[in-house]
């Protein structure tokens, strides 16, 4: 009997630190991943503005940041002050994988609109090109591609161009492929804003290469003012003297727009009565400079589309999945970088 | 400041209250921490939490051996073959100050010259390329079959075990699900298996330190028959000093012990008992040509593997921070404590983190000091801690566990996974199946495959490893771990 005491008591005492709050936030990850520790920072800020109401961050890893996103969509969003937190990985997989999650069915709070910036040895052959590979580097891929090789290729004229100018490293996670970067066994990076001045800027060996630009209201994608000129499309029109063209184009554009103009989102169920609050909690907290500081410090200083202004850039972004572009996309995705991924025709949207 | 000084105080306190318990020890208490990881918020603090409580579990470990004759954890297993037999004669302060003397001396030591140098080890990393990296994994993996267990055979088998539930998850390859269609389902009328999405970011590594490792030994100290001698309290005082002289007067195998400790502590995977194991057996040779035979409540046999405690402790931390790769079992927990908050060792992110060797350093020393007196003069009160039946501290330590590894998703999965690792934990040390190897092998299995495929993407062949010194140092190493370990060894063991 006292044994049981002693286990109940036990339990409860861990039981009771997760305390009941007002809103919960469901992250994909485990805590310390990139998108739960953004998450940590961006509540600790936004509860600032909910008037004494409080976030709870629940975790639901597994699947690669699948697990999660599936069950808020099959259950959790129901409860209405419930909203999920998506990130890059999602997005690239609505596009390649088999989810449950579909993007046109939630309203959006708020998305964070990012790039990624590659980078590159100073003097480093675009002939042989050493880079760690993961699946979610795919727009990279694609970038270097119609930068090495020129326009108007084929999809198999660019599996060529990497087949003959890319040694593809797979099985690096991110702090062995950082070490290998500076080892020089690897001659390119990408990395996030952030990271990117933490662990290449430094690096007086290293150049920015490239970057995928922001995604602006039209649809369009915008030079990154902290590292103007170095946008893809300025770069492809100043070496080839074209602007950057087709489907292989489309397939890139389509990539890079899902993962990076949603690379980090907000969403809660289509018609919330809780909607309002946090979006107005949303914009002031975006207004001020101490939680923009907070923020910028994790993830570097990138402009947010709350709202209705959210909703807008996830209409424009769905409206890029034309069946050209993603049958593109899925064969480089497929055959070049050599990641199996499933053709989806029910969500083209043109 | 106050905040680390409170974290600190609380792991000094945690730490030695966790080593006094019999069988815990720093393992079982740093997966405890998995439950409340959400409380650290600055990642230094938990640096300063996780290494108070290393050290000053290591000065606790030692009272269960001596004063009951069960070990604290595996590495105060070897303490109590002398240890006990002089609680029996009156003389367990002595004994108690003599391993506590012994052990803070060769921390201190074997701390700073770890912990102090570390920043500079760490360009060591910068000339680790793939290469050396595989053929340092191979190393790792032979010493962890060869050396640690008696039982090689199966070690190796464990091992192997271990590498394929490490490889569950997403194939690195093709971005496709491996090894997780285990879900049975009628199609059509036959028998199909599906997926199980949960495992789709592979097994994780707190239901498998819980399940495998620490479980299995909870249960065993649970229905130990164990003695329990009070502590003489008539002449604690000299018996106090007489240690401190004892350690003095010893201290050549002090220092063996801990140049042992030292050593296999660097070795990746094999630090823990084995190293307080051989020192005590290099104790054993020594004395017995001096005609001081050890084995019989000897205070050399305390002195001789006390020594090696702290100081493969301390160790182990270079492999673990330098490359990734656990030094000990519990620098597995340790590894995946510091992901949580972002700290992934291995990376060039921490070794280029001047605060983290910083904290790393200072709280280690710090621990070290505050524990010294209050191992001292507690001795008598942490001996009353000691001798609360174990009855009473299983069912608190289980729910710890239980609750650390449900912190994942916190759904009926974890507690899945939890329980099979518990039955898998009692088979394998039923059938004495090295745990630690089966540890190794799924903490490694990723670094292994991934070492393999760039070694063959790189294009390297065989020619590279021979005529490349450090590759070719690490292979000569692993062959002569290999031979020494089946000819020569004697201090394997066959527990964990």
């Amino acid at each position: 009997m006292k044994k049981m005491f002693v286990t109940v008591i036990a339990s409860i005492t861990m039981f009771a630190t997760t305390a009941f709050a007002d809103y919960i936030f469901v992250v994909p990850q485990k805590p310390g991943a990139g998108t739960a520790v953004w998450t940590a920072i961006v509540a600790a800020e936004l509860e600032k503005f909910l008037d004494g109401e409080r976030i709870k961050i629940q975790h639901i890893p597994g699947g690669r940041s699948l697990l999660g996103f599936n069950k808020w969509h099959n259950g959790l969003q129901d409860n209405e002050k419930t909203v999920m937190v998506s990130n890059g990985g999602n997005a690239l997989k609505y596009l390649l994988d088999e989810v449950e999650y579909n993007y046109g069915e939630y309203d959006s709070i708020g998305m964070m609109n990012l790039t990624i910036v590659t980078g590159r040895k100073i003097g480093a052959s675009s002939n042989n090109i050493r880079m760690a590979a993961d699946s979610a580097r795919l727009p990279e891929m694609m970038a270097m591609m119609m930068l090495v090789c020129g326009p108007e290729g084929a999809a198999d004229d660019y599996q060529k161009c990497f087949k003959d100018n890319v040694i593809w490293v797979k099985g690096m996670q991110q702090g062995t492929a950082r070490l290998a970067y500076i080892r020089e066994e690897l001659n390119h990076t990408r990395e996030n804003p952030a990271a990117y001045k933490k662990h290449v800027a430094k690096d007086e060996n290293s150049e920015v290469w490239f970057t995928h630009g922001l995604l602006q209201a039209d649809g369009s994608h915008g030079d990154d003012p902290n590292h103007p000129g170095k946008q893809f499309e300025i770069l492809y029109e100043a070496k080839w003297g074209v602007a950057p063209s087709g489907d292989f184009y489309d397939g890139y554009k389509l990539s890079k727009s899902f993962r990076d103009g949603m690379q980090k989102a907000l969403w809660i169920k289509k018609g919330s009565p809780d909607r309002a609050n946090l979006v107005v909690a949303l914009e002031e907290m975006s207004k001020n400079p101490e939680s923009i500081k907070a923020i910028a410090k994790k993830v570097g200083n990138y402009e947010w589309a709350i709202g209705d202004a959210g909703n807008n850039n996830r209409d424009n972004i769905l409206s890029f999945i034309t069946e050209g572009a993603l049958r593109t996309m899925l064969k480089f995705q497929n055959e070049s970088l050599g990641y199996k991924s499933a053709f989806k025709p029910e969500i083209i949207t043109k | 400041m106050e905040t680390y000084l409170l974290f600190l105080l609380l792991g000094v306190i945690y730490g030695f209250f966790i080593g006094l318990v019999p069988v815990a020890g720093a393992t079982v208490g740093l997966i405890a921490v998995y439950g409340f990881i959400g409380y650290f918020t600055d990642p230094y603090m938990l640096v300063v939490f996780t290494t108070a409580i290393v050290v000053t579990s290591g000065i606790g470990d030692s009272f269960a051996g001596i004063v009951m004759n069960i070990p604290g954890a595996g590495s105060a297993a070897a303490t109590m073959i002398d240890g006990f037999p002089m609680t029996r004669r009156g003389e367990s302060a002595r004994a108690l100050s003599a391993a506590i003397s012994t052990s803070w001396v060769n921390g201190v030591f074997w701390g700073i010259a770890v912990f102090f140098f570390l920043p500079y080890y760490s360009k060591i990393v910068l000339y680790f390329g793939s290469i050396e990296m595989f053929t340092f994994l191979i190393f790792a993996m032979t010493c962890v079959i060869f050396i640690s267990s008696k039982y090689f055979v199966r070690s190796a088998l464990a091992l192997v075990a271990g590498f394929c539930v490490g490889h569950i998850g997403l194939d690195p390859d093709d971005g496709t699900l491996r090894w997780t269609s285990i879900l049975p389902s009628m199609t059509d009328g036959s028998l199909t298996w599906e997926h199980w999405i949960y495992l789709a970011d592979g097994v994780q590594m707190v239901p498998v330190m819980a399940g495998v490792l620490a479980f299995p030994e909870l249960l065993g100290a649970y229905y130990t028959r164990y003695e329990i001698v009070k502590i003489n309290a008539t002449d604690i005082k000299e018996q106090l000093i007489q240690g401190i002289k004892d350690s003095w007067k010893y201290k050549i195998d002090g220092a063996r012990g801990g140049f042992i400790g030292a050593f296999i502590g660097l070795v990746p995977g094999i630090g823990g008992p084995i190293a307080d194991w051989f020192a005590y057996s290099q104790t054993v040779a020594v004395s017995g040509k001096d005609g001081d035979p050890v084995g019989k409540g000897n205070v050399r046999g305390v002195i001789g593997c006390e020594g090696a405690n702290n100081a493969q402790k301390a160790t182990s931390y270079v492999p673990t921070i330098l490359f990734g790769i656990p030094g000990a079992s519990f620098e597995v927990i340790i590894m995946g404590l510091f992901m949580y908050v972002g700290l992934e060792l291995g990376t060039i992110d921490v070794l280029q983190d001047e605060r983290f060797f910083d904290v790393l350093l200072s709280s280690y020393l710090w621990s070290l000091l505050i524990i010294l007196p209050i191992a001292y003069g507690f001795i008598r009160y942490a001996v009353y801690i000691t001798n609360i039946p174990f009855t009473y501290y299983f069912w608190p330590i289980l729910a710890s566990l239980v609750w650390a590894s449900v912190q994942y998703t916190g759904m009926i999965e974890d507690y899945i996974v939890l329980g099979i690792c518990m039955l898998v934990g009692l088979t394998m040390k039923y059938l004495k199946f090295s745990r630690i190897s089966f540890l190794i092998g799924f903490i490694l299995s990723a670094r292994i495959e991934a070492s393999w495929v760039q070694f063959n993407t790189f294009g390297y062949g065989w020619q590279d490893i021979v005529f490349s010194p450090v590759p070719c140092m690490f292979v000569l190493m692993s062959i002569a771990a290999l031979i020494w370990g089946v000819f020569y060894n004697k201090a394997r063991i066959d527990f964990v």
